[in-house]
């Protein structure tokens, strides 16, 4: 009996597994908002949105508050961050799934893992509530729409400035917190097709450093001891990249290690203002939680939607000061 | 004591027969072989590995993890075990970041994320003992507390101790020195640190009554009881010392980084403190266990860690590899461990 309920079980964990495929072969036509919330539209109720960002504990995470505080005040609208602490996806379904349940206008989601979220943004979709993603997008869930950066093009756009910074020559190490992570993937594929394109330009390896700070910079140490002629870190995120620029610049390599990175924490402004890290790339968190929010009302309102680049604003130490300002103004 | 133990007697040549013996048997002579191996290897394996330079790089990122595992061994003696470490090294060391970007000057601060540490680890010895919960059960709820604490009181943003943050000069910049700085321009403050605190722990463990009283608790508690020692009041010292430990290691890792996200930092590293001690030869059934094995164990994990990323092997083979040593360490010595009572 047990064999059989578990060869039972396996087969309809298969079936579970196509189900999405085919839905989503058959489902051309147009997405249809619950009658429900169709309802709570006419009669003028405040909307009310949650939005589910993959880790609320992460370095990010403020970043995405902040447009998601943003657009309730600018909206007038009942939205809220949701998400696991950690990386979790099995966390992150479970807490849509229970929001489903109590019933909301609309979802914004941002997923870890493509693969886990696609089955609950279905049904969420199947259930009439509109579902955007952001930050992270789930194309083969048939999400509205997506708002965030094209990774493969910020990886390109990544890979083309430190090659003019290297003068199109040189050797190059790849940082990243998770070389199997799909927006990793993503970049990576983008930053090595960019720089694929000079031939004096040679990547070495990619370094996988973890996500643990100590770890992080031990894995760059690690990585620049063992290939100690590279002269340009391309790192693929938030984080590896002030630990690259830390270890240039207390190692006395400044200006023979040219790096290039991602986002705006304080270490990186820092160590760009100093000329040690030579750019880094803005993904404009704030503008991918609001502008998700924004494009759920206007679903609700009957609008057609479309993708929203966030775009990748490239700082140097020339220009970095206007962010700085921007920032405490926005303060 | 032992059943080869020498008389007085002995001739020369059998005295050293049975010191060899003895040597053979002593429980940190395995991990020492397993960590020669390791190294002979990677020295003929890279050219990079045997380096003044690497192995500074090496001491240096096995100090913090090297200083939790010496506290995480006597609480392993004592035949419990803290999974709260991680959160307690991310909380103190975060408050005080917080504190000197709030101005603070260094001593406040230091004293109050090393307070933190040992009133974290305290509380989790309280609930060990008369709480009646198991410190499995305790620590694990602690992680998850503490852990939440620190999000809150950081709501979420990376603690970044610079000048531009609001902390003052010369605070920050003696708190770098304390993370960053190098003892005769050479040896990173952080190895320093380490080494005082194993040496420290070393004869605390091995020749205090403290010590004795770690064993006799871990070894037996009912005898430990019976002989009059105050089992609930040694455990908690135990505790309060790797919270200690932890909180201080949490403080070094700020001052050296120097930046902190409550949601990353430290996260998942009691697993590397529990492996780093079981290598050297602690037992999670307690009584058993020693400072210097557990630096031969966190050495091998570090020296892992270097030497697989030296050889450009790849990180998933990383992982894999580390878990196989854990595995093949502990087997080793349980296999050497039953032919020593036989």
């Amino acid at each position: 009996m047990n064999i059989r309920s578990l060869q039972l079980g396996f087969l309809s964990s298969i079936l579970a597994g196509l189900l999405p495929v085919i839905v989503s072969a058959q489902d051309n036509t147009s997405f249809t908002l619950a009658k429900s919330i169709q309802d709570r539209v006419a009669k003028g109720e405040k909307p009310i949105i949650r939005v589910s960002y993959h880790d609320v504990s992460n370095e990010f995470a403020p970043f995405i508050r902040k447009g998601v505080e943003k657009a309730a005040t600018d909206f007038n609208v009942d939205v809220k961050l949701v998400g696991p602490v950690g990386a979790d996806a099995e966390k992150q379904v479970s807490e849509i799934e229970s929001l489903i349940e109590k019933g909301v206008d609309g979802l914004a989601i941002s997923s870890v893992s493509t693969d886990a979220l696609a089955p609950v943004i279905q049904r969420a979709m199947a259930q009439g509530i509109p579902v955007v993603t952001f930050n992270t997008d789930n194309p083969s869930s048939k999400r509205l729409a997506f708002v965030g950066q094209d990774l493969v093009q910020s990886g390109r756009v990544a890979g083309k400035l430190l090659a003019d910074t290297l003068g199109e020559k040189g050797n190059v190490i790849i940082t990243t917190l998770d070389a199997a992570a799909q927006w990793s993937i993503d970049r990576e594929k983008g930053a090595r097709e960019a720089l694929g394109k000079y031939p004096g330009i040679k990547i070495l390896t990619t370094v996988t450093t973890g996500t643990e700070p100590q770890q992080i910079y031990g894995s760059v140490e690690n990585a620049m001891q063992a290939h100690p002629n590279v002269e340009g870190i391309l790192s693929l995120e938030c984080c590896s990249t002030p630990a690259a620029g830390q270890y240039v610049e207390r190692n006395g390599l400044v200006g023979k290690v040219k790096i290039v990175g991602f986002d705006m924490l304080p270490e990186t402004i820092r160590l760009v203002q100093g000329n040690v890290i030579a750019a880094t790339i803005d993904q404009g968190p704030e503008k991918q939680s609001y502008g998700a929010v924004s494009l759920l009302l206007d679903v609700l309102k009957g609008n057609k939607i479309h993708d929203v680049d966030t775009g990748a604003v490239v700082y140097n130490s020339k220009n970095i000061g206007d962010y700085v300002v921007a920032s405490k103004e926005h303060k | 004591m032992t059943p080869e133990a020498i008389p007085k007697t002995a001739s020369k040549p059998v005295d050293l027969k049975a010191r060899i013996r003895s040597l053979v048997a002593a429980r940190e002579t395995g991990v020492l072989l397993a960590l020669l191996v390791i190294c002979v290897f990677l020295t003929f394996g890279t050219n990079s590995f045997l380096t003044v330079r690497n192995l500074l790089n090496v001491g240096r990122q096995i100090s913090l993890l090297g200083m939790m595992a010496i506290g995480m061994t006597f609480v392993l003696v004592c035949r419990e075990v803290d999974l709260s470490v991680g959160s307690t090294y991310a909380i103190s060391g975060l408050v005080t970041g917080m504190l000197i970007i709030r101005g603070s000057t260094l001593v406040p601060a230091l004293s109050a994320g090393l307070a933190l540490g040992t009133a974290i680890g305290t509380i989790n010895g309280l609930l060990s003992t008369y709480g009646k919960l198991p410190s499995f059960i305790a620590t694990l709820g602690m992680l998850s507390v503490v852990r939440g604490t620190a999000l809150l009181i950081t709501d979420g943003q990376p603690v970044t101790v610079d000048t531009t943050q609001g902390g003052r000069r010369e605070v920050v910049n003696q708190f770098y020195e304390l993370g960053q700085g190098q003892l005769f321009g050479l040896i990173p403050m952080l190895l320093v640190c380490f080494l005082i605190v194993a040496a420290i722990a070393g004869f605390v463990l091995a020749k205090t009554t403290f010590g004795f009283r770690v064993y006799a608790v871990g070894g037996s508690e009912k005898a430990a009881r019976l002989s009059g020692i105050q089992v609930f009041q040694t455990k908690i010292l135990t505790f309060g010392l790797m919270g200690l430990l932890s909180g201080f290691a949490g403080i070094l890792s700020l001052a050296f980084l120097p930046s902190g996200q409550a949601g990353r930092t430290g996260v998942g590293l009691e697993l590397d403190v529990i492996a780093a001690a079981i290598v050297g030869g602690a037992s999670l059934s307690g009584g058993e266990g020693t400072i210097l094995g557990t630096i031969f164990g966190t050495l091998i994990i570090g020296i892992l860690r270097n030497g697989l990323v030296l050889l450009s092997i790849s990180p998933f083979w990383q992982t894999t590899v580390i878990g196989l040593v854990i595995i093949s360490a502990v087997g080793l010595d349980k296999w050497t461990a039953l032919r020593r009572n036989e």
